[in-house]
């Protein structure tokens, strides 16, 4: 009986554990390429309403502009409890764009689809604001040239 | 005892003629109560939402409300569950009137941030038997009553302090010769360090 409460009591924690375990993994390359592309990169961003797992902090180009937050937040499982608070903390935490980490591609089109199924009347239209990926696909893009950069470079001159 | 008041919300909505949705869920989670309010047929519903915001937790089971306080990630929830419902205003019911007070405080707070969306429009927390307006009065009103009181009991402390420890100048003008003596003599007497008390002829 005392080993059922036991087993009781530790598989919270060993689920805890595990989606901790992913989150990081989900985190790992996102921290590497901003790193990578020069931006500030900070770790669980919070100035009170609950963690934002990466942020990138960049300036657009000018002094007189303000810095851009690029938020990342990572999903383990699909549900809309998740996706709601993964908002409100980005929002609350004046996230300029927010990206929701997935790990698989199913779970993008999941999250996506309850993104843009908001009704119309709604105060806010989410989909300018947040963006979902998995790390792969974020990876990859990232040594893409977009369309307007290739033609650039062929033309020598400067994306405007 | 929420049920109760969610009961009664159906009800009140019905009485003035709203239409009422239950248990509804648009797509981003279940919303407990929802007025319909159709004010002018030229103009669109205004949605009032009403969630509940209990102790119990989906997976951990942890229990938050033991000393009357819900966690900032419920509130949260909540309240974008309300917004990304559509909802014109998501209110978060409570058990009591100590937990709402919290809700809305935190409300507030998270408001204060600056962030785009100003949360303390939207949502607001209520207890079940509340008949008073659940609006948080911004500090900034507040204030100025504070500050009335404060400046008050600031002028009594000036009064006694003057009155008490009025500046040597201005107490001598007004004292006659031979009491500026005796207090001299009062002052000399007991001003000195022990050892070096004046010997007073017999």
């Amino acid at each position: 009986m005392s080993q059922q409460g036991q087993n009781s009591h530790t598989e919270p924690e060993r689920w805890a554990q595990e989606r901790l375990q992913s989150i990081d993994t989900l985190k790992a390359p996102i921290i590497q390429l901003g790193r990578d592309m020069g931006y500030e990169v900070i770790e669980n961003h919070d100035l009170g309403a609950g963690p934002v797992h990466i942020t990138w902090v960049f300036k657009p180009g000018s002094e007189s502009l303000p810095d851009m937050r690029l938020g990342f937040i990572c999903l383990t499982e699909f549900s809309n409890s998740s996706i709601n608070e993964g908002i409100a903390r980005a929002m609350l935490n004046l996230i300029d764009k927010l990206v929701f980490v997935v790990p698989t591609e199913t779970m993008t089109k999941e999250v996506k689809d309850a993104i843009e199924s908001m009704p119309d009347t709604s105060i806010l239209q989410l989909r300018k604001f947040v963006t979902v990926l998995t790390p792969s696909t974020l990876v990859s893009k990232s040594g893409i040239r977009g369309s307007r950069e290739r033609r650039s470079a062929q033309t020598g001159g400067e994306v405007v | 005892m929420t049920h109760h008041y969610l009961d009664k919300l159906v009800q009140a909505g019905k009485e003035k003629g709203f239409e009422i949705e239950q248990n509804v869920d648009y797509g981003a989670g279940p919303v407990d109560v929802v007025w319909n309010m159709n004010l002018h047929s030229a103009l669109p519903n205004i949605k009032f939402g009403f969630v509940k915001l209990g102790a119990e937790e989906g997976q951990g089971a942890s229990q938050d409300t033991e000393d009357n306080q819900l966690s900032l990630r419920k509130i949260e929830e909540a309240a974008f569950r309300g917004i990304r419902s559509g909802l014109d205003k998501v209110y978060l019911v409570t058990e009591n009137e100590e937990m709402a007070k919290s809700v809305s405080g935190k409300i507030e707070w998270l408001a204060s941030h600056g962030s785009l969306i100003r949360l303390d429009a939207i949502s607001l927390g209520l207890y079940p038997e509340q008949q008073e307006s659940s609006v948080v009065i911004p500090s900034q009103k507040r204030v100025p009553e504070g500050e009335k009181i404060r400046k008050e009991k600031e002028r009594e402390r000036e009064e006694k302090f003057d009155e008490y420890n009025r500046p040597k100048g201005e107490r001598r003008d007004k004292e006659r010769e031979e009491e500026k003596i005796e207090r001299e003599l009062k002052f000399d007497e007991n001003s000195r360090p022990k050892g070096q008390k004046k010997v007073l002829d017999d």
